[in-house]
Protein backbone atom coordinates (compact mmCIF):
# COMPACT_ATOMS: atom_id res chain seq x y z
CA UNK A 1 0.00 0.00 0.00
CA UNK A 2 1.25 3.41 -0.69
CA UNK A 3 1.50 6.37 1.37
CA UNK A 4 1.99 10.06 0.68
CA UNK A 5 3.28 12.42 2.97
CA UNK A 6 1.42 14.86 0.88
CA UNK A 7 -2.17 13.32 1.53
CA UNK A 8 -1.34 12.57 5.21
CA UNK A 9 -0.83 16.21 5.66
CA UNK A 10 -4.08 17.23 3.90
CA UNK A 11 -5.50 14.25 6.22
CA UNK A 12 -4.50 15.91 9.50
CA UNK A 13 -5.27 19.15 8.32
CA UNK A 14 -8.50 18.54 8.04
CA UNK A 15 -9.16 16.24 10.60
CA UNK A 16 -7.50 19.03 13.05
CA UNK A 17 -10.27 21.83 11.09
CA UNK A 18 -12.79 19.75 11.98
CA UNK A 19 -12.05 18.16 15.07
CA UNK A 20 -11.95 21.85 16.57
CA UNK A 21 -15.28 22.54 15.38
CA UNK A 22 -17.21 19.27 16.75
CA UNK A 23 -18.37 19.66 20.06
CA UNK A 24 -18.33 15.92 20.87
CA UNK A 25 -15.09 15.49 20.48
CA UNK A 26 -14.15 19.23 22.13
CA UNK A 27 -15.93 17.25 25.18
CA UNK A 28 -14.19 14.32 25.19
CA UNK A 29 -11.04 16.53 25.48
CA UNK A 30 -12.86 18.85 28.09
CA UNK A 31 -13.69 15.96 30.36
CA UNK A 32 -10.15 14.91 31.63
CA UNK A 33 -9.24 18.30 31.84
CA UNK A 34 -12.06 19.07 34.14
CA UNK A 35 -11.40 15.54 36.33
CA UNK A 36 -7.52 16.38 36.28
CA UNK A 37 -8.77 20.41 37.90
CA UNK A 38 -11.04 18.60 40.76
CA UNK A 39 -7.93 15.72 41.07
CA UNK A 40 -5.14 18.77 41.50
CA UNK A 41 -7.66 21.03 43.96
CA UNK A 42 -7.98 17.65 46.02
CA UNK A 43 -4.52 16.93 46.42
CA UNK A 44 -2.97 13.82 47.49
CA UNK A 45 -1.92 11.59 50.28
CA UNK A 46 1.84 9.80 50.20
CA UNK A 47 -0.48 6.75 50.12
CA UNK A 48 -2.33 7.87 47.13
CA UNK A 49 0.22 6.84 44.93
CA UNK A 50 -1.34 5.10 41.91
CA UNK A 51 -4.30 8.06 42.18
CA UNK A 52 -1.59 10.00 40.73
CA UNK A 53 -1.50 8.24 37.34
CA UNK A 54 -5.29 8.55 37.50
CA UNK A 55 -5.47 12.25 35.30
CA UNK A 56 -2.63 10.65 32.44
CA UNK A 57 -4.87 7.29 32.27
CA UNK A 58 -7.94 9.55 31.73
CA UNK A 59 -6.86 11.56 29.37
CA UNK A 60 -4.90 8.80 27.51
CA UNK A 61 -8.05 6.59 27.46
CA UNK A 62 -11.28 9.23 27.03
CA UNK A 63 -9.33 11.22 24.03
CA UNK A 64 -7.61 8.23 22.20
CA UNK A 65 -10.22 6.20 22.62
CA UNK A 66 -13.58 8.68 21.95
CA UNK A 67 -11.74 10.81 19.76
CA UNK A 68 -10.63 8.58 17.46
CA UNK A 69 -14.25 6.64 17.04
CA UNK A 70 -15.90 9.77 16.71
CA UNK A 71 -14.17 10.54 14.18
CA UNK A 72 -14.01 7.68 12.25
CA UNK A 73 -17.96 7.19 12.84
CA UNK A 74 -18.53 10.28 11.73
CA UNK A 75 -16.83 9.94 8.57
CA UNK A 76 -19.29 7.18 7.65
CA UNK A 77 -22.67 8.39 9.12
CA UNK A 78 -22.09 11.29 6.84
CA UNK A 79 -21.06 9.31 3.57
CA UNK A 80 -17.38 11.19 3.83
CA UNK A 81 -15.42 8.00 4.32
CA UNK A 82 -16.78 7.04 0.61
CA UNK A 83 -15.68 10.31 -1.07
CA UNK A 84 -11.99 9.47 0.32
CA UNK A 85 -12.28 5.58 -0.43
CA UNK A 86 -13.08 7.57 -4.03
CA UNK A 87 -9.80 9.48 -4.00
CA UNK A 88 -6.26 8.56 -4.31
CA UNK A 89 -6.13 8.51 -0.67
CA UNK A 90 -5.62 5.13 0.83
CA UNK A 91 -7.31 3.91 3.46
CA UNK A 92 -4.22 3.64 5.09
CA UNK A 93 -3.18 7.14 4.79
CA UNK A 94 -6.93 8.33 6.19
CA UNK A 95 -6.30 6.22 9.30
CA UNK A 96 -2.72 7.47 10.02
CA UNK A 97 -4.34 11.20 9.27
CA UNK A 98 -7.32 10.50 12.31
CA UNK A 99 -4.80 8.80 14.63
CA UNK A 100 -2.38 11.41 14.39
CA UNK A 101 -4.89 14.00 14.77
CA UNK A 102 -5.64 12.23 17.90
CA UNK A 103 -2.32 11.51 19.35
CA UNK A 104 -1.82 15.54 19.25
CA UNK A 105 -5.28 15.93 20.86
CA UNK A 106 -4.22 13.57 23.65
CA UNK A 107 -0.89 15.36 23.93
CA UNK A 108 -2.04 18.35 24.29
CA UNK A 109 -4.91 17.15 26.97
CA UNK A 110 -2.67 15.12 28.49
CA UNK A 111 -0.11 17.52 29.55
CA UNK A 112 -2.82 20.47 30.56
CA UNK A 113 -3.81 17.19 32.99
CA UNK A 114 -0.43 16.91 34.43
CA UNK A 115 0.31 20.59 34.64
CA UNK A 116 -3.29 21.42 36.74
CA UNK A 117 -3.08 18.51 38.35
CA UNK A 118 0.20 18.63 39.86
CA UNK A 119 1.40 15.10 39.17
CA UNK A 120 5.12 15.59 39.99
CA UNK A 121 7.77 15.72 36.90
CA UNK A 122 9.34 12.82 37.50
CA UNK A 123 11.35 10.19 34.93
CA UNK A 124 9.17 11.85 32.14
CA UNK A 125 10.83 9.82 29.23
CA UNK A 126 9.54 6.82 30.70
CA UNK A 127 6.26 8.81 31.39
CA UNK A 128 6.12 9.68 27.86
CA UNK A 129 7.11 6.31 26.44
CA UNK A 130 4.62 4.32 28.47
CA UNK A 131 1.88 7.14 27.55
CA UNK A 132 2.35 6.62 24.56
CA UNK A 133 2.11 3.05 24.48
CA UNK A 134 -1.04 3.21 25.97
CA UNK A 135 -2.37 5.87 23.39
CA UNK A 136 -1.63 3.45 20.44
CA UNK A 137 -3.78 0.51 22.63
CA UNK A 138 -6.53 3.52 23.04
CA UNK A 139 -6.83 4.49 19.64
CA UNK A 140 -6.54 0.53 18.18
CA UNK A 141 -9.88 0.31 20.62
CA UNK A 142 -11.22 3.79 19.59
CA UNK A 143 -11.02 2.66 15.87
CA UNK A 144 -12.34 -0.34 16.78
CA UNK A 145 -15.14 1.66 18.15
CA UNK A 146 -15.78 3.81 15.57
CA UNK A 147 -15.85 1.06 13.18
CA UNK A 148 -18.09 -0.90 15.31
CA UNK A 149 -20.75 1.77 15.61
CA UNK A 150 -22.67 3.70 13.16
CA UNK A 151 -23.09 7.13 14.08
CA UNK A 152 -20.80 9.32 15.49
CA UNK A 153 -23.01 9.58 18.76
CA UNK A 154 -23.35 5.73 18.64
CA UNK A 155 -19.24 5.61 19.29
CA UNK A 156 -20.19 7.23 22.93
CA UNK A 157 -22.51 4.41 23.44
CA UNK A 158 -20.47 1.82 22.36
CA UNK A 159 -17.46 3.35 24.12
CA UNK A 160 -18.47 3.64 27.32
CA UNK A 161 -18.49 0.30 28.80
CA UNK A 162 -15.06 0.14 27.55
CA UNK A 163 -14.08 2.88 29.35
CA UNK A 164 -15.78 1.52 32.16
CA UNK A 165 -13.46 -1.57 32.14
CA UNK A 166 -10.43 -0.34 31.22
CA UNK A 167 -10.26 3.23 33.06
CA UNK A 168 -12.60 2.52 36.17
CA UNK A 169 -11.61 -0.85 36.94
CA UNK A 170 -7.89 0.30 37.40
CA UNK A 171 -9.41 2.45 39.80
CA UNK A 172 -12.19 1.19 41.93
CA UNK A 173 -11.71 -2.64 41.87
CA UNK A 174 -8.58 -2.35 44.18
CA UNK A 175 -10.48 -0.75 46.91
CA UNK A 176 -13.40 -3.86 46.78
CA UNK A 177 -12.52 -7.20 48.33
CA UNK A 178 -13.45 -8.74 44.85
CA UNK A 179 -10.68 -11.56 44.10
CA UNK A 180 -12.19 -12.93 40.44
CA UNK A 181 -12.51 -8.89 39.41
CA UNK A 182 -9.13 -8.17 40.52
CA UNK A 183 -8.03 -11.07 39.20
CA UNK A 184 -9.01 -9.65 35.31
CA UNK A 185 -8.09 -6.04 36.11
CA UNK A 186 -4.52 -7.44 36.33
CA UNK A 187 -4.61 -8.36 32.47
CA UNK A 188 -5.59 -4.95 31.80
CA UNK A 189 -2.95 -2.52 30.29
CA UNK A 190 -4.52 0.39 31.89
CA UNK A 191 -4.19 -1.32 35.44
CA UNK A 192 -0.15 -1.91 34.27
CA UNK A 193 0.25 1.42 33.59
CA UNK A 194 -0.56 2.49 36.86
CA UNK A 195 1.64 0.07 38.41
CA UNK A 196 4.24 0.93 36.27
CA UNK A 197 3.56 4.59 36.95
CA UNK A 198 3.63 4.30 40.73
CA UNK A 199 7.40 2.34 40.34
CA UNK A 200 8.16 5.40 38.74
CA UNK A 201 7.03 7.91 41.00
CA UNK A 202 8.79 5.70 43.66
CA UNK A 203 12.27 6.47 41.94
CA UNK A 204 12.05 3.20 39.97
CA UNK A 205 13.66 3.12 36.51
CA UNK A 206 14.04 1.80 33.47
CA UNK A 207 14.50 -2.30 35.61
CA UNK A 208 11.38 -1.66 37.50
CA UNK A 209 9.07 -0.84 34.37
CA UNK A 210 10.63 -2.75 31.87
CA UNK A 211 8.01 -6.02 32.14
CA UNK A 212 5.27 -2.98 32.05
CA UNK A 213 6.74 -2.13 28.93
CA UNK A 214 7.18 -5.15 27.14
CA UNK A 215 3.44 -5.85 28.33
CA UNK A 216 2.24 -2.38 27.52
CA UNK A 217 3.65 -3.53 23.47
CA UNK A 218 2.92 -6.46 23.64
CA UNK A 219 -1.39 -4.60 24.10
CA UNK A 220 -0.11 -2.21 21.78
CA UNK A 221 0.95 -4.89 18.86
CA UNK A 222 -2.25 -6.77 19.77
CA UNK A 223 -5.09 -4.29 19.52
CA UNK A 224 -3.05 -2.32 16.66
CA UNK A 225 -3.17 -5.34 14.56
CA UNK A 226 -6.51 -6.28 15.55
CA UNK A 227 -7.91 -2.74 14.30
CA UNK A 228 -6.12 -2.67 11.23
CA UNK A 229 -7.43 -6.08 10.05
CA UNK A 230 -10.87 -4.78 10.70
CA UNK A 231 -10.34 -1.39 8.80
CA UNK A 232 -9.02 -3.19 5.84
CA UNK A 233 -11.61 -5.64 6.01
CA UNK A 234 -14.10 -3.23 6.23
CA UNK A 235 -15.46 -2.00 2.65
CA UNK A 236 -18.07 0.57 1.96
CA UNK A 237 -20.10 -1.09 -0.33
CA UNK A 238 -23.12 -1.70 1.85
CA UNK B 1 -9.34 2.58 -27.45
CA UNK B 2 -12.34 1.09 -28.74
CA UNK B 3 -14.47 2.15 -25.76
CA UNK B 4 -13.55 3.79 -22.35
CA UNK B 5 -16.29 1.63 -20.51
CA UNK B 6 -16.35 -2.13 -21.50
CA UNK B 7 -18.98 -4.95 -19.78
CA UNK B 8 -20.46 -8.25 -21.06
CA UNK B 9 -22.39 -10.43 -19.58
CA UNK B 10 -22.05 -8.90 -16.29
CA UNK B 11 -24.14 -10.35 -13.15
CA UNK B 12 -24.17 -9.09 -9.51
CA UNK B 13 -26.13 -11.57 -6.63
CA UNK B 14 -26.69 -10.62 -3.58
CA UNK B 15 -27.97 -13.79 -1.74
CA UNK B 16 -30.44 -14.68 -3.49
CA UNK B 17 -31.82 -11.58 -5.53
CA UNK B 18 -30.17 -11.17 -8.65
CA UNK B 19 -29.37 -7.07 -9.26
CA UNK B 20 -27.74 -7.54 -12.78
CA UNK B 21 -28.61 -10.21 -15.35
CA UNK B 22 -25.85 -10.57 -17.93
CA UNK B 23 -26.05 -6.70 -18.96
CA UNK B 24 -23.29 -5.58 -21.85
CA UNK B 25 -22.21 -2.23 -23.15
CA UNK B 26 -19.92 -0.53 -24.03
CA UNK B 27 -19.06 3.54 -23.68
CA UNK B 28 -16.98 5.08 -26.21
CA UNK B 29 -14.48 7.74 -25.15
CA UNK B 30 -15.97 11.40 -25.00
CA UNK B 31 -19.61 10.22 -24.99
CA UNK B 32 -22.57 11.22 -22.39
CA UNK B 33 -24.12 8.28 -21.80
CA UNK B 34 -27.50 7.84 -20.19
CA UNK B 35 -28.34 4.97 -17.85
CA UNK B 36 -32.21 5.05 -17.35
CA UNK B 37 -34.39 3.02 -15.18
CA UNK B 38 -36.45 3.38 -12.23
CA UNK B 39 -35.29 3.07 -8.58
CA UNK B 40 -33.84 -0.40 -7.91
CA UNK B 41 -33.37 -0.91 -11.27
CA UNK B 42 -29.25 -1.99 -10.94
CA UNK B 43 -28.28 1.53 -12.00
CA UNK B 44 -26.19 1.94 -8.56
CA UNK B 45 -25.39 -1.18 -8.62
CA UNK B 46 -23.33 -0.74 -11.62
CA UNK B 47 -22.40 2.52 -11.06
CA UNK B 48 -20.75 1.39 -7.57
CA UNK B 49 -19.04 -1.80 -9.75
CA UNK B 50 -17.76 0.35 -12.50
CA UNK B 51 -16.25 2.80 -10.19
CA UNK B 52 -14.31 0.02 -7.66
CA UNK B 53 -16.94 0.35 -5.01
CA UNK B 54 -18.36 -2.86 -6.15
CA UNK B 55 -17.16 -6.52 -6.59
CA UNK B 56 -19.13 -8.31 -9.39
CA UNK B 57 -20.62 -11.88 -9.41
CA UNK B 58 -19.57 -12.71 -13.11
CA UNK B 59 -18.66 -11.05 -15.85
CA UNK B 60 -16.09 -8.60 -17.46
CA UNK B 61 -15.47 -5.18 -16.75
CA UNK B 62 -13.09 -2.74 -18.31
CA UNK B 63 -13.20 0.71 -17.09
CA UNK B 64 -10.40 2.91 -18.70
CA UNK B 65 -8.47 -0.41 -19.82
CA UNK B 66 -8.39 -1.72 -15.97
CA UNK B 67 -10.86 -4.56 -13.96
CA UNK B 68 -12.13 -2.04 -11.22
CA UNK B 69 -12.27 -4.89 -8.95
CA UNK B 70 -8.33 -5.02 -9.08
CA UNK B 71 -7.46 -1.47 -9.68
CA UNK B 72 -8.49 0.47 -5.92
CA UNK B 73 -4.85 2.42 -6.95
CA UNK B 74 -4.31 6.32 -7.05
CA UNK B 75 -3.60 6.37 -10.66
CA UNK B 76 -7.02 4.44 -11.47
CA UNK B 77 -9.20 6.49 -8.89
CA UNK B 78 -7.31 10.02 -9.94
CA UNK B 79 -9.00 9.17 -13.66
CA UNK B 80 -12.65 8.59 -12.52
CA UNK B 81 -14.83 11.16 -11.00
CA UNK B 82 -17.63 9.98 -8.89
CA UNK B 83 -20.95 11.82 -7.53
CA UNK B 84 -23.21 9.46 -6.12
CA UNK B 85 -26.98 10.28 -4.50
CA UNK B 86 -25.24 10.46 -0.82
CA UNK B 87 -22.15 12.00 -1.54
CA UNK B 88 -21.16 13.59 1.43
CA UNK B 89 -19.70 16.89 2.65
CA UNK B 90 -17.95 17.83 5.87
CA UNK B 91 -20.81 20.26 7.02
CA UNK B 92 -18.11 22.10 9.70
CA UNK B 93 -16.22 23.39 7.21
CA UNK B 94 -16.16 25.83 4.86
CA UNK B 95 -16.30 25.47 0.77
CA UNK B 96 -13.03 26.30 0.50
CA UNK B 97 -11.43 23.83 3.00
CA UNK B 98 -13.84 21.14 1.10
CA UNK B 99 -12.37 21.29 -1.88
CA UNK B 100 -8.83 22.45 -0.59
CA UNK B 101 -8.70 18.99 0.82
CA UNK B 102 -9.58 16.79 -2.42
CA UNK B 103 -6.89 19.16 -4.43
CA UNK B 104 -3.92 18.18 -2.23
CA UNK B 105 -5.82 14.51 -2.12
CA UNK B 106 -5.52 14.81 -5.44
CA UNK B 107 -2.63 16.70 -6.27
CA UNK B 108 -4.21 19.74 -8.05
CA UNK B 109 -2.83 22.69 -7.84
CA UNK B 110 -5.01 24.76 -5.39
CA UNK B 111 -6.43 27.83 -8.17
CA UNK B 112 -8.24 24.99 -9.81
CA UNK B 113 -10.45 25.81 -6.83
CA UNK B 114 -11.38 29.28 -8.00
CA UNK B 115 -12.41 27.86 -11.73
CA UNK B 116 -14.91 25.00 -10.16
CA UNK B 117 -16.41 28.02 -8.03
CA UNK B 118 -16.85 30.10 -10.60
CA UNK B 119 -18.38 27.10 -12.32
CA UNK B 120 -20.80 26.17 -10.11
CA UNK B 121 -21.46 29.76 -9.36
CA UNK B 122 -20.32 29.56 -5.91
CA UNK B 123 -17.62 32.10 -5.96
CA UNK B 124 -19.08 34.57 -3.13
CA UNK B 125 -20.17 31.02 -0.90
CA UNK B 126 -16.34 30.54 -0.57
CA UNK B 127 -16.18 30.56 3.25
CA UNK B 128 -19.15 29.60 3.86
CA UNK B 129 -19.79 26.76 6.05
CA UNK B 130 -20.78 23.82 4.70
CA UNK B 131 -23.55 23.23 7.09
CA UNK B 132 -25.42 26.42 6.30
CA UNK B 133 -25.58 25.98 2.47
CA UNK B 134 -28.92 24.56 1.01
CA UNK B 135 -29.37 21.66 -0.16
CA UNK B 136 -28.90 22.57 -3.96
CA UNK B 137 -25.81 24.57 -3.20
CA UNK B 138 -24.18 21.45 -1.21
CA UNK B 139 -25.11 19.61 -4.41
CA UNK B 140 -22.94 22.10 -6.05
CA UNK B 141 -19.83 21.94 -4.06
CA UNK B 142 -20.32 18.02 -4.26
CA UNK B 143 -20.38 18.39 -8.14
CA UNK B 144 -17.27 20.54 -7.38
CA UNK B 145 -15.54 18.35 -5.88
CA UNK B 146 -15.71 15.21 -8.40
CA UNK B 147 -14.67 17.87 -11.24
CA UNK B 148 -11.94 19.32 -9.60
CA UNK B 149 -9.48 16.98 -10.73
CA UNK B 150 -10.75 17.25 -14.57
CA UNK B 151 -11.27 13.17 -14.38
CA UNK B 152 -11.29 11.43 -18.15
CA UNK B 153 -14.78 9.57 -17.13
CA UNK B 154 -17.30 11.59 -14.40
CA UNK B 155 -19.96 8.87 -12.80
CA UNK B 156 -22.80 10.92 -11.83
CA UNK B 157 -25.89 10.12 -10.45
CA UNK B 158 -28.96 12.09 -10.40
CA UNK B 159 -26.39 15.25 -10.42
CA UNK B 160 -29.35 17.80 -11.05
CA UNK B 161 -32.22 16.32 -8.74
CA UNK B 162 -31.97 18.73 -5.90
CA UNK B 163 -31.17 21.47 -8.06
CA UNK B 164 -33.67 24.43 -8.91
CA UNK B 165 -34.14 24.69 -12.81
CA UNK B 166 -31.61 28.07 -13.38
CA UNK B 167 -28.84 25.97 -11.27
CA UNK B 168 -29.88 22.35 -12.92
CA UNK B 169 -29.31 24.36 -16.10
CA UNK B 170 -25.78 25.54 -15.10
CA UNK B 171 -24.93 22.65 -13.81
CA UNK B 172 -25.48 20.75 -17.20
CA UNK B 173 -23.88 23.32 -19.35
CA UNK B 174 -20.54 22.44 -17.00
CA UNK B 175 -21.42 19.13 -17.79
CA UNK B 176 -21.48 19.97 -21.25
CA UNK B 177 -18.10 21.78 -21.46
CA UNK B 178 -16.23 19.23 -19.81
CA UNK B 179 -17.79 17.17 -22.44
CA UNK B 180 -16.40 18.93 -24.82
CA UNK B 181 -12.93 19.08 -23.45
CA UNK B 182 -13.14 15.52 -23.69
CA UNK B 183 -14.63 14.51 -20.21
CA UNK B 184 -16.74 10.94 -20.72
CA UNK B 185 -19.39 11.20 -18.65
CA UNK B 186 -21.62 8.33 -17.77
CA UNK B 187 -24.98 9.93 -16.16
CA UNK B 188 -27.59 7.75 -14.40
CA UNK B 189 -31.02 10.17 -14.41
CA UNK B 190 -34.86 9.62 -13.60
CA UNK B 191 -34.92 12.67 -15.55
CA UNK B 192 -35.88 11.82 -19.08
CA UNK B 193 -35.57 15.75 -20.39
CA UNK B 194 -31.71 15.82 -18.48
CA UNK B 195 -31.21 12.36 -20.40
CA UNK B 196 -32.55 14.04 -23.69
CA UNK B 197 -30.60 17.02 -23.78
CA UNK B 198 -27.50 15.86 -22.67
CA UNK B 199 -26.94 12.41 -23.69
CA UNK B 200 -25.66 11.18 -27.02
CA UNK B 201 -26.78 7.19 -26.31
CA UNK B 202 -29.02 5.91 -23.61
CA UNK B 203 -29.38 2.61 -22.19
CA UNK B 204 -32.66 1.17 -20.20
CA UNK B 205 -32.36 -0.53 -17.26
CA UNK B 206 -35.37 -2.75 -16.19
CA UNK B 207 -34.94 -5.10 -13.27
CA UNK B 208 -31.13 -5.62 -13.86
CA UNK B 209 -31.71 -5.90 -17.65
CA UNK B 210 -30.85 -4.10 -20.36
CA UNK B 211 -34.05 -3.46 -22.57
CA UNK B 212 -32.91 -0.62 -24.82
CA UNK B 213 -29.58 0.84 -26.12
CA UNK B 214 -29.21 3.69 -28.87
CA UNK B 215 -29.35 7.28 -29.43
CA UNK B 216 -32.22 9.20 -27.98
CA UNK B 217 -33.28 10.30 -31.44
CA UNK B 218 -33.53 6.78 -33.01
CA UNK B 219 -35.08 5.24 -29.91
CA UNK B 220 -38.45 7.79 -30.86
CA UNK B 221 -37.70 7.12 -34.41
CA UNK B 222 -38.01 2.88 -33.29
CA UNK B 223 -40.23 3.27 -31.32
CA UNK B 224 -42.06 6.80 -32.29
CA UNK B 225 -45.59 7.73 -33.46
CA UNK B 226 -45.30 9.32 -36.64
CA UNK B 227 -48.07 11.60 -36.72
CA UNK B 228 -48.47 14.98 -36.87
CA UNK B 229 -50.71 17.21 -34.59
CA UNK B 230 -52.56 20.35 -35.81
CA UNK B 231 -53.99 23.24 -33.98
CA UNK B 232 -56.62 25.37 -35.32
CA UNK B 233 -59.19 27.40 -33.63
CA UNK B 234 -61.36 24.53 -33.14
CA UNK B 235 -58.94 22.36 -31.24
CA UNK B 236 -56.02 19.76 -31.72
CA UNK B 237 -56.06 17.31 -34.77
CA UNK B 238 -53.99 14.31 -35.59
CA UNK B 239 -52.81 14.05 -38.98
CA UNK B 240 -50.69 11.00 -40.57
CA UNK B 241 -47.80 11.79 -42.69
CA UNK B 242 -49.15 11.07 -46.39
CA UNK B 243 -50.49 12.94 -49.00
CA UNK B 244 -53.45 13.37 -48.11
CA UNK B 245 -52.56 14.77 -44.05
CA UNK B 246 -49.83 17.14 -46.49
CA UNK B 247 -52.66 18.39 -48.78
CA UNK B 248 -54.72 18.90 -45.17
CA UNK B 249 -52.08 21.27 -43.50
CA UNK B 250 -51.09 22.61 -46.38
CA UNK B 251 -54.91 23.69 -46.66
CA UNK B 252 -55.09 25.26 -43.15
CA UNK B 253 -52.02 27.24 -44.03
CA UNK B 254 -53.48 28.47 -46.56
CA UNK B 255 -56.87 29.81 -45.11
CA UNK B 256 -54.38 30.87 -42.52
CA UNK B 257 -56.07 28.67 -39.30
CA UNK B 258 -52.96 26.71 -38.59
CA UNK B 259 -52.65 27.86 -35.10
CA UNK B 260 -49.65 25.21 -34.68
CA UNK B 261 -47.95 22.00 -35.61
CA UNK B 262 -46.17 19.32 -33.59
CA UNK B 263 -44.94 16.00 -34.50
CA UNK B 264 -45.72 13.16 -31.96
CA UNK B 265 -42.34 11.36 -31.48
CA UNK B 266 -42.94 9.97 -28.26
CA UNK B 267 -40.61 10.85 -24.76
CA UNK B 268 -37.33 8.74 -23.76
CA UNK B 269 -40.43 8.24 -20.53
CA UNK B 270 -43.21 7.32 -23.05
CA UNK B 271 -40.61 4.29 -24.72
CA UNK B 272 -39.59 3.55 -21.20
CA UNK B 273 -43.57 2.80 -20.47
CA UNK B 274 -43.74 1.02 -24.02
CA UNK B 275 -40.58 -1.42 -23.58
CA UNK B 276 -41.06 -2.14 -20.14
CA UNK B 277 -44.49 -1.84 -18.76
CA UNK B 278 -43.08 1.01 -15.83
CA UNK B 279 -42.59 4.16 -15.34
CA UNK B 280 -39.60 5.78 -14.47
CA UNK B 281 -40.19 7.14 -10.99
Amino acid sequence: MNFSMRRFRAMVTKEWKDATRNPQILLNAGMPILLAVLFGQRGFEPGDLAYLSMPVLIAISVTGAFVQANMIAEEKEKHTLRALMLSPASKLEVLAGKSATTSLFALIVCAICVLVSGIPPVHLGYVLLLSFLLLLIFMALGTIIGLIARTASESSIVGLPILLVFVFGPIFVPDFDLPALMEFVHWLPSYQFVLAFTELLQDGGLRQIAGYLFYLLAWAAGTGVLSLLIYSRKRFDK
Amino acid sequence: MQSIIEVEHLEKRYNKKQALKQISFQVRPGEIFGFLGPSGSGKTTTVKILTSQLRHSSGHVQVLGDDPNRSRHAGFLSKIGVLTDNSGLYERLSVHDNLILFCRLYGVPDRRIDEVLEAMNLSDDRHTQVGKLSKGMKQRVTLGRAILHEPAILFLDEPTSALDPVNGGRIRETLREMNRRGTTIFLTTHNMEEAEELCDRVAFLNHGEISALDTPQALRLQHGDRSITVTTAHGKQVVQPNAEGAEYIRELMRRGELLAIHSNEPTLGDIFVTLTGRGLQ
